[in-house]
């Protein structure tokens, strides 16, 4: 497996962000975490992300275990490993949109402008890499953001609400590409609120007030591939007190 | 191998470079927050350094004509021209000095004895500016008479009198001639002179004796100086060696740039200086020096109080700068590190920056302060101010200090911004 989560719980003061959650990645997985709100779905990014640490709990990524690693071997395991894929694209606004790629490629290893608008090619913005992030629209700015995220070939791109800011029409260029990506085996894993992106994954898991709820498949042969590989399905041994999961979600849950 | 390593160091270089020029260039408005806070403080320093750096010499040149600060008093008939050359060379070889010679023969006016001085107009006039004359400086057959003088002879510009020299005048009142050149001396200094006081009135002394005849001179000019000056008619050398015939000079006045050390060091060397016709002695004016020493120093405290607050609050406006620069760059600075940037590599960046800010603050800085220190030094001390390399250098330099430590604080604060954190913060 390529990311495993044993019971990890993170915890500020009383409250529970995310609560005694077990879950697995393979390779190539396409996994979408949905929820509300206040889910966790976030704290649970960045836990995965190596950018949060859980409170109890081991996160392994690749055999490695990163519950034992430092701020700077973090850092390292982010760069190599991740692409991080943002609602508010967070681009830096004084640097071109070639220069926010060359930016992780600077991060991660050696600059090479070439590559770098090879990237931006790739989401169709080959022309307007010499704009500067004000200059772009929403639907741009996040593709660029992708083209930073993909610019190191990541084994694994984690997405926050990569849709969230976008209208219909990017929205579809978003998941054309992040399809592009899954289809040429790089594991994607997606929060998101939306459950038309959502459906798109492989795979669903949602959490209601940092507690696992509910668990979805959306392609069967990769269910099939999952569990031949030994996956287990994702699971808490956490109880939900008086609060109920969104009743959509819920009820597109009980249908499978 | 080696030369993709140096590409590969000469790309992320050049990506280090157009990160820090996007920081610095186009984020105008807060780049130039920065730049601004730090021009201020070079401006403030350099403009003071140059002035303070002038202003001493200013005040040397000024005092020196204030005045003589070192007295070389010869006996036996005077100094002889070889000596005073002598004498000068010494006292030049320590400091810039001006100077001027004095010889004083006792004469008679209406039978009243008085005190001439043989001069060198332009000598004692640029050692004396303080000295209020009414009219003009001796020139040859035209003298200079004290204010008391006047009042006792009732001169007035123009008016002429008659001057009788006798050579036993001087012989008799050898011992006072004496005593009076030393006293004279002695009121260069502005220092008091009860000896002589006490045998004259209205430049008269009292033993007066009927007796006319002599030189007619006309009176060019009425001296006023509030010393012993009043008591004295000056006429020029040539004149004086008319009437009395030539002879060494009594006393030496020098002006030197010099200190009160330096000074009493030369004054004992004078008088050790065996290589002299006559036995010299010497002696330096404490009073003079001293007091151009004090407002010197006062000066430089001064200088460098104000420096100290200029460099505070430079630090203060940069740090605040910096550290508002960092709030606003949060998302930035958390985003640096989703990416796999270090702490360390986030500080160098805000602390290359800094730099930055402080170079290009201090050359603008420098320029203005040149500017102002120019225009102060023209329109205070009449004076052009050269543009100094090694205080431009000096500025720079304490301008990066302070912009690089100004900059810790902030820097810190950026380094252990938690991206999680700042990312969520949407």
């Amino acid at each position: 497996m390529l990311l495993e989560l044993e019971h990890i719980s993170k915890i500020y003061g009383d409250l529970h962000a995310v609560d005694d959650l077990n879950l697995t990645v393979p390779e190539g997985q396409w996994l979408s975490i949905v929820g509300s709100s206040g889910s966790g779905k976030t704290t649970l990014m960045n836990i995965i992300g190596c950018m949060d640490t859980p409170s109890k709990g081991t996160v392994t990524l690749d055999g490695r275990v990163l519950n034992d690693l430092n701020a700077k071997q973090l850092a390292d395991v982010r760069k190599n490993e991740i692409g991080l894929v943002f609602q508010k694209f967070h681009l830096v606004p004084h640097l071109t949109a070639l220069e926010n790629v060359m930016m992780a490629q600077y991060y991660h290893s050696v600059v090479n402008a070439d590559e770098a608008r090879e990237a931006l090619a790739q989401v169709g913005l080959a022309d307007r890499a010499k704009h500067l992030p004000g200059e772009l629209s929403g639907g741009e700015q996040q593709r660029v953001c992708i083209a930073r995220a993909l610019i190191n070939c990541p084994r694994l791109i984690l997405a926050d609400e990569p849709t969230g800011n976008l209208d219909e029409h990017n929205e579809q260029l978003v998941l054309d590409i992040l399809r592009k990506q899954h289809s040429q085996g790089t594991t994607i894993i997606v929060v998101t609120h939306d459950t038309a992106v959502a459906q798109c994954s492989e795979r669903e898991i949602m959490l209601n007030h940092g507690v696992l709820v509910g668990e979805r498949w959306n392609d069967e042969q990769a269910r099939q591939r999952y569990e031949a590989q030994g996956g287990l399905p994702a699971s808490t041994g956490a109880h939900l007190e008086g609060v109920l999961a969104d009743d959509q979600t819920i009820q597109r849950i009980t249908k499978q | 191998m080696v030369n993709i390593h140096t590409a590969h160091d000469v790309s992320n270089r050049r990506m280090f470079a157009t990160m820090i020029r996007g920081a610095v260039f186009r984020r105008r408005s807060r780049a130039l927050m920065a730049i601004v806070a730090t021009l201020v403080g070079a401006a403030t320093l350099f403009c003071l350094a140059a002035v303070c750096i002038v202003v001493p010499q200013q005040m040397r040149d000024d005092m020196r004509s204030f005045g003589a600060n070192l007295i070389v008093r010869a006996s036996d008939g005077g100094a002889s021209t070889q000596d005073v050359r002598t004498i000068t060379q010494d006292v030049t070889a320590v400091g810039d000095a001006q100077s001027a010679t004095y010889r004083y023969e006792n004469v008679r006016i209406h039978a009243a004895p008085y005190m001439l001085a043989g001069i060198d107009s332009n000598d004692v006039q640029a050692i004396n500016h303080h000295w209020s004359v009414d009219g003009h400086w001796p020139s040859n057959g035209h003298i200079m008479v004290g204010r008391d003088v006047a009042t006792a002879l009732d001169l007035k510009v123009g008016s002429t009198l008659e001057i009788a020299y006798r050579a036993d005048d001087n012989a008799q009142f050898g011992s006072q001639t004496q005593s009076t050149n030393q006293a004279q001396s002695t009121n260069q200094a502005n220092q008091g002179q009860e000896s002589t006081q006490s045998h004259s009135r209205d430049g008269r002394v009292s033993t007066d004796i009927l007796q006319g005849g002599g030189t007619k001179f006309q009176v060019g000019g009425i001296v006023d100086t509030g010393g012993n000056e009043d008591d004295i008619i000056y006429a020029t050398n040539h004149d004086v060696n008319q009437l009395a015939g030539e002879r060494g000079v009594d006393v030496i006045e020098f002006a030197v740039d010099a200190d009160a050390d330096t000074l009493f060091s030369m004054s004992q060397a004078i008088a050790a200086q065996d290589g002299l016709s006559v036995p010299v002695s010497a002696r330096q004016v404490s009073r003079m020096t001293s007091s151009n020493e004090r407002i010197i120093t006062m000066l430089q405290t001064l200088f460098w109080m104000v420096s100290l607050v200029v460099l505070a609050l430079t630090l203060v406006g940069v740090s605040t700068t910096m550290a508002s620069m960092v709030g606003q760059r949060r998302n930035e600075i958390g985003l640096r590190k989703a990416l796999g940037a270090s702490s360390w590599s986030i500080g160098m960046e805000f602390c290359i920056e800094s730099v930055l800010y402080g170079v290009i603050g201090a050359l603008l800085g420098i320029g203005i302060g040149q500017i102002v220190a120019s225009v102060l030094c023209q329109t205070v001390f009449d004076r052009s101010l050269p543009f100094n390399p090694l205080l431009a250098l000096i500025t720079v330099g304490a301008a990066i200090i302070i912009d690089i430590v100004a900059c810790i604080p902030p820097v810190r604060r950026a380094a252990s911004i938690d991206p999680a954190v700042v990312l969520r913060e949407e």
